[in-house]
């Protein structure tokens, strides 16, 4: 009946700490949950670097590691920016492939210079965000049935511009600053996603913008009820993620040198099993960004030391899909505890 | 100052063809606590929209704040520089977030536009919270504070804003509307709420205290205005009027009876029950939740009240019954059958012939876009079906008795059951469970968020269930209710049942005897204060 009692038990004073980490970090989950994800990743590498040591641990493969899966590291991002809001975007993997037909038909068949070709892909990739926010901000439908409409209606757009044929001969300068580079020996394309994901990471984090995000995403009414303008974090949400896409678009141009009606589109599963596996960890039961480049990190090392192993095309497919299956279950998990 | 906080004339509001404010006048002087009472649908809620922007009223009406004309209809979003601040039932705090961030998603000012530096930010929090006498960690995710902080953060966080309002703009006002914030706490916590109130008074607020709960009002409140139908009944010092005297206001004169209200009138107590073991319900050794052991028995028609103090274990008993959480041990026998409480399910327990109705209506008790028609008879559903057809026309015609018969208002039952207010919505619940004539109805706090009248009717349809061999188990904080209803009433400590009061022994003041000696005797940390429920 004391004041102590009462602040006994309202009690919890003091422990955290007053460095300049969220308290996302502090209070959800336990260490062993925040760095369950990269453990495994260590734990991943490790196992294929036992089995196949020549081979996994030359420069060429860990290169590889880094620098191919960039178009996948690049549609997570983009994947994320609506997750995080509480949306989610299906059409991004369309979005990507729309942006890397622009840039081979505007480069190879109207002459556009290369430059100028993957300014209007961007563009185009925050036009069709724009389009997504549209319907689904705006007229307030169902963002996964919409992006899955607006996807396939993306997806046309690119046969008929691409007539149903691999466009090749893009413009070497292309490949050579997104593949050829390299940096440590690594491709500069990876220090592109790593820019983006540190961006990403720091306004959601560090801003009343990602604040003000993060309610949009976790408790869309109470923001609403509060003054937050809701409406507007979802669009720049879905833009911005439509431009991000478009990125990826354009390293996949620079990676094959060529654009056909099918490019993209692939990543698009593989980006949500980064973005939900990237949810178990760093910030448990919230999409972050650091979360997500980490995942990646472990998809990429996963599928590249299958291959190494010789296992064929299908393995990648049953990673990729046994990888979101179980994200998508840890993360629900993650959620109620 | 000669100014008031806030003044409004004449305001009224048509919705449709229905009016819900007819020229309703009301002042709000400088640092008092004025409450605004009335029935469920008196206008309170429109009252409060007309205030926060979000319902125009029609042309006419005056708004006087700290001295200075606001023109009406005030654009939506503008109160906040008004210093008007409102905190809700629901709180409007996002539930899978910390409180500092809860706290800084609102922040008006303060924080840096490109770097928040978390580590003074927490600082700054724990120090604000402070402020205001609650102790709070700033790092706790919101879902796991218990509701009295839940509130308390709330309602400082509130307090917070208007003062930072004063501090920009120089204003000497500003005015805190609570909308029913003690509905979900327990009686016994409520207290920490006041003492919060008054330090946001001494801080230079005015407060507008909107409660069903009578006690509460007595305590805190300076003034109160009286709605009825939309128009101002009263307007009243609290120490010019009785109790009595605020309820006949509330619900017209002549409507209000005191058993209504619960004090005094009591239940028969003398009714004889059919004490066979296992003819109505047996608990035996129930551990699950804060329950440690529970023994208990209901005899067929009997009302059995389950009392204790916030962590007793009692407001766990209905929910490990029913199934709805898990126990660890124990037995349930209904009428003779025995079940492990430890495998029960929600559908065994329909099966066997129990009914719970939980605490949280809006989340666990009613589908709220779904008709009154439906929800009322989703358990019988299958009863209106004819060659595999259902026959929607019967069960409406069958739900729009249930209706009238429970005086549900509106009696339409194609409406969404969310539009109903809280007391219509609970009996809407009560006529789906009556529908199956369980054996055994399981009860939490029934009565939260029900104003007087439906009260009554809630008390006497169980009542008149309960002749037909229906048993009761009542779980409540609210001792004047369980007073009323019980026919006995059996205190809950430590996770047992220690104690019983029978017959004419049981009055309030009883109850809370038993059950403040109980915690007191079997070295429970007692948390409270002695609430409301001693009044």
């Amino acid at each position: 009946m004391s004041t102590t009692d009462v602040a006994e038990r309202r009690g919890a004073e003091g422990a955290p700490g007053e460095s300049g980490t969220p308290p996302t970090t502090k209070t959800r989950g336990s260490w062993a949950e925040k760095a369950a994800l990269p453990l495994a990743w260590v734990v991943l590498f490790a196992v294929f670097a036992a089995l196949n040591p020549d081979r996994f641990l030359s420069m060429g493969n860990i290169s590889n590691i880094l620098g191919s899966q960039s178009i996948l590291f690049m549609l997570a991002l983009a994947a994320l920016l609506p997750s995080m809001v509480g949306d989610i975007d299906l059409s991004l993997g369309s979005i990507g492939g729309l942006s890397a037909i622009l840039v081979a038909v505007l480069n190879v068949q109207q002459g556009v210079p290369i430059g100028l070709a993957c300014l209007l892909a961007i563009g185009a990739g925050a036009l069709c965000g724009a389009a997504n926010a549209l319907f689904v901000v705006r007229f307030r439908t169902e963002p996964f049935i919409m992006t899955l409409g607006t996807g396939t209606f993306f997806g046309g757009l690119i046969f008929w511009i691409a007539n149903s044929t691999t466009i090749v001969g893009v413009s070497g300068t292309l490949s050579e600053w997104t593949y050829v580079r390299v940096i440590a020996g690594i491709p500069i394309q990876f220090y592109y996603c790593l820019l983006v994901m540190l961006l990403i990471w720091y306004v959601s984090t560090y801003t009343p913008l990602g604040v003000r995000a993060l309610f949009v995403g976790q408790s869309r009414d109470v923001a609403a009820l509060s003054g937050i303008k809701s409406d507007r974090i979802r669009w720049g949400a879905f833009v911005l993620a439509g431009v991000i896409a478009a990125l990826g678009g354009i390293l996949y141009v620079g990676t094959t040198g060529s654009a056909g009606p099918s490019s993209v589109g692939a990543f698009l599963l593989p980006a949500y099993a980064a973005i939900f596996l990237g949810a178990t960890s760093i910030q448990p039961g919230r999409f972050n960004a650091l979360g997500t480049g980490v995942a990646v990190l472990f998809l990429a090392t996963g599928v590249a030391g299958l291959q190494l192993l010789g296992a064929q095309d299908y393995a990648q497919q049953l990673f990729y899909g046994g990888a979101l299956v179980a994200a998508v279950t840890l993360s629900r998990y993650l959620r109620r505890t | 100052m000669s100014t008031t906080a806030l003044e409004l004339h004449n305001i009224s509001k048509v919705f449709g063809g229905t009016r819900a404010l007819s020229g309703v006048d009301m002042t709000v002087q400088h640092g008092e606590v004025l409450a605004l009472l009335g029935e469920n649908g008196c206008g309170k809620s429109t009252l409060v929209k007309v205030l926060a922007g979000v319902h125009e009223p029609e042309p006419g009406g005056r708004l006087v704040v700290d001295g200075t004309e606001v023109p009406l209809p005030m654009p939506l979003g503008t109160s906040s520089d008004l210093g008007l601040c409102f905190v809700h039932q629901d709180l409007g705090l996002a539930r899978p977030l910390t409180v500092l961030e809860n706290l800084l998603g609102f922040a008006q000012e303060g924080a840096s536009r490109w770097n928040i530096r978390w580590g003074r930010e927490v600082r700054k929090a724990r120090e604000m919270l402070r402020s205001y006498g609650v102790l709070v960690d700033p790092m706790a995710v919101v879902n796991q504070l218990p509701p009295v902080d839940q509130a308390l953060v709330a309602i400082a966080r509130a307090a917070e804003q208007l003062k930072q309002h004063r501090e920009r703009t120089g204003a000497t006002s500003s005015v805190l509307v609570l909308d029913e914030p003690t509905v979900f706490l327990p009686e016994e916590e409520v207290s920490f709420l006041f003492d919060l109130i008054r330090t946001v008074v001494a801080g230079g607020s005015s407060v507008i205290f909107i409660s069903h709960d009578l006690p509460a009002v007595r305590e805190i409140a300076d003034r109160l205005t009286v709605l009825r139908d939309g128009r101002v009944v009263a307007h009243a010092s609290m120490s010019d009027v009785t109790d009595d005297e605020i309820v006949e206001l509330i619900v017209g004169a002549g409507a209000a009876t005191k058993t209504a209200f619960g004090h005094g009138g009591g239940a028969p107590t003398d009714r004889a029950f059919d004490r066979t073991p296992g003819a109505g319900l047996d608990v035996r050794g129930l551990v699950g939740g804060r329950l440690t052991g529970l023994d208990l028995a209901v005899a067929p028609g009997e009302v059995v009240g389950l009392a204790g103090l916030l962590g007793s274990g009692a407001e766990d008993a209905p929910y490990l019954l029913f199934g709805a959480r898990s126990a660890t041990a124990g037995e349930i026998t209904v009428h003779g059958r025995t079940l492990p409480v430890d495998r029960q399910q929600p559908a065994l327990a329909v099966d066997a012939g129990l009914a719970l109705i939980p605490a949280d209506r809006r989340r666990d008790a009613i589908a709220p876009g779904v008709s009154v028609a439906e929800n009322m008879m989703l358990l019988v559903v299958a009863t209106f079906r004819r060659r595999g057809v259902l026959q929607t026309r019967r069960m409406r015609a069958t739900a729009d008795q249930r209706a009238d018969a429970l005086d549900v208002r509106p009696r339409r039952t194609s409406v969404p059951v969310g539009t109903l207010s809280g007391g219509n919505a609970q009996k809407v619940v009560l006529a789906k469970w009556l529908e199956i004539s369980p054996k055994v109805l399981l009860l939490h706090e029934p009565t939260q968020g029900v104003d007087v009248a439906a009260r009554a009717e809630i008390y006497r349809v169980i009542r008149r269930a309960t002749e037909t061999g229906m048993s009761v188990l009542w779980v409540s904080s609210d001792f004047d209710e369980l007073a009323t209803v019980s026919d006995r009433v059996v205190v809950v400590s430590g996770g047992t049942a220690v104690s019983t009061v029978e017959g004419s022994d049981i009055t309030p003041e009883a109850i809370t005897t038993a059950v403040y000696g109980a915690a007191r005797a079997t070295g429970e940390s007692t948390i409270t204060t002695a609430g409301a429920a001693t009044s």
